[in-house]
């Protein structure tokens, strides 16, 4: 059983001059190495609810612990410098070179200079930069590669915790899907313990080990894993936030290989083909394109898996 | 202007004569713009070393920020001839009657750029810097005084050239620089001095920007750069390359 790594207890936030809270009496706890993602329409506190934990937000009532240390009680600048933080705009600094920007945590830590500069080749490397571009400023760089900046610069110090505000919202989708996988190839070599912020719920199952839904007023409605959330609404609201396909996202999120095939010649089934490494959703599209109700499995080696069919799809969708 | 009418305008061996050396009625070309460049100096460099402080403190505080521009506004309004007139029963005709002016004029300008400056460093440096641990002495120092620079030079470049040429009013109370010969000139009707005078005022003030700018290219790098590249990028898109990355 994993271990809390970061807890809310009934946490409110009240702005000045606002009728409702921001966040009201939100309690949850984030377990070590996971990544918890904060979901849901604007206006859910979700941003307010991640700024808290690194205290740019002082909640007004409740308490946050990480590590079981009372963030209140702890000095802000050293909590910070012990959490990474990346935010939509990246807020590269402008005046200093893509190099000085990895490598501003650890000289605020005092770090003497060839420890930096051997980290931050570490992460130019780690988040596949060019070494070229360490020279650069920031207004020299491409969206994407400003966002991977971003990340190496919150990964400099190796912190533990990383806060992530809609990283990846600034950039187009092909971009942002490239960045999704290395951040997920990232985080399964790293296992950092990441909250994450996202108003894009597909993002939010791609990304989540568990997603937490919140409401308007920062109520949490459900907090599960994703497929969890696909299968068992906790109610109308999530179905809705969920949206209309939700059958075919849990798809997305079983690959050919999880399910129990047919064994090869069982059925025969025409020339089409899947990897066993492809997912459920992906699979069914082949199907449904060949016009046909089964698809044979066979992977790159050309080894038969065996055939996959309609019915042990829709079987996996009622179980 | 042809030859012909500079020469019956200017007189060549007064200006061969005064180059270095002055003599008892008029100091010489060089000891008048080294004056004049004294002033200038002087002048700014106090006015910015007091906007500043001021101007941060009025940045970070609105009750500072009213009555400091209400103030300097108030003293960029006086007229320079009745500042200098006002001064005299204090600091008498001195040099520092004329610096007390000209860093007076100098605040109003500068302490608005010093605000305008750090107002417009973006919220999203500012969150991001704050978020990874700066305190808020680093935050000003590393993050927002750098990036307010290019703002902050501006008003610097604008009070040079405008103390340039208040400097020659300083002659009124005998310490104004190139002032010295318009004034004399002036006195005597004598073209030459006005026109070595006035001529000298410009082309200082002309120098004095240009190396400003000069010297703000060196201290923010960054923006050239970006600015290049965005050129190029809209050179490229305005030709049709793709993938200009």
């Amino acid at each position: 059983m994993a271990t809390t790594m970061i807890s809310l207890r009934n946490v409110t936030k009240r702005f000045p001059n606002a009728s409702a809270p921001a966040v009201g009496g939100l309690s949850l706890d984030v377990e070590e190495g996971e990544t918890l993602v904060l979901v849901g329409p604007s206006g859910c506190g979700k941003t307010t609810a991640l700024r808290m934990v690194n205290r740019l937000i002082e909640p007004t009532s409740g308490s946050i612990s990480i590590g079981g240390r009372e963030t209140g009680e702890m000095d802000p600048v050293e909590l910070r410098r012990g959490i990474g933080y990346v935010i939509q705009s990246v807020g590269l600094l402008p005046h200093r070179t893509i190099g000085d920007n990895i490598g501003t945590v650890p000289r605020l830590l005092g770090w003497d200079t060839s420890r930096i500069a051997e980290r931050v080749r570490e992460l130019t490397a780690l988040l596949d930069l060019q070494e070229e571009l360490l020279a650069r400023y920031p207004g020299e760089l491409s969206g994407g590669q400003r966002q991977r900046v971003g990340v190496a610069r919150a990964l400099a110090a190796d912190p533990p915790i990383m806060l992530m505000d809609e990283p990846f919202a600034a950039v187009d989708p092909i971009v942002r899907a490239r960045l999704q996988e290395q951040f997920l190839d990232i985080q399964a070599r790293l296992r950092k313990t990441i909250v994450f912020v996202t108003h894009d719920v597909d993002e939010a199952i791609i990304m989540a080990d568990r997603i937490a839904i919140l409401n308007v007023g920062g109520v949490l409605e459900q907090l599960a894993t994703p497929e969890e959330i696909l299968k068992r609404p906790a109610n109308d609201f999530v179905k809705r936030f969920v949206g209309s396909e939700r059958t075919l996202k849990r798809l997305s999120l079983i690959l050919v290989s999880d399910l129990r095939l047919d064994p090869p010649d069982a059925t025969e089934a025409d020339g089409e083909v899947i990897d066993p490494g492809a997912t459920v959703r992906e699979a069914l599209d082949a199907i449904l394109a060949a016009g046909a109700t089964a698809i044979r499995v066979v992977d790159d080696g050309g080894t038969e898996h065996g055939v996959l069919t309609l019915d042990h799809i829709s079987r996996e969708v009622a179980r | 202007m042809t030859p012909g009418l500079l020469g019956q305008l200017v007189d060549w061996s007064w200006i061969g004569a005064h180059l270095t050396g002055g003599d008892a009625s008029t100091p010489s070309i060089r000891s008048l713009l080294v004056q004049h460049i004294a002033l200038t100096v002087i002048a700014v460099a106090i006015g910015t070393a007091i906007s500043i402080p001021l101007g941060i403190l009025s940045y970070r505080r609105h009750a500072v920020y009213v009555p400091v521009t209400f103030v300097s506004g108030i003293l960029y309004t006086i007229p320079s001839l009745a500042l200098f007139i006002l001064l005299i029963p204090i600091t008498g005709l001195s040099f520092l009657t004329v610096e007390i002016g000209l860093v007076s004029y100098t605040l109003l300008i500068l302490v608005r750029n010093v605000v305008a400056g750090l107002a417009a460093v973006p919220a999203d440096v500012k969150d991001a810097a704050t978020g990874m641990g700066m305190r808020p002495r680093q935050l000003l120092w590393q993050v927002e005084l750098p990036l307010a620079t290019p703002v902050i030079m501006a008003g610097v470049r604008v009070a040079t050239v405008s103390t340039i040429g208040l400097v020659t009013i300083g002659s009124l109370i005998g310490k104004g620089g190139l002032g010295m010969y318009i004034r004399g000139g002036l006195q005597t009707f004598f073209d030459t001095e006005i026109l070595v005078g006035a001529v000298l005022s410009l082309l200082l003030a002309l120098v004095a920007d240009a190396l400003l700018v000069g010297i703000e290219r060196l201290l923010t790098p960054w923006t050239r750069r970006s600015d290049r590249r965005t050129r190029r990028r809209g050179r490229r898109e305005l030709v049709g390359v793709a993938g200009g990355r």
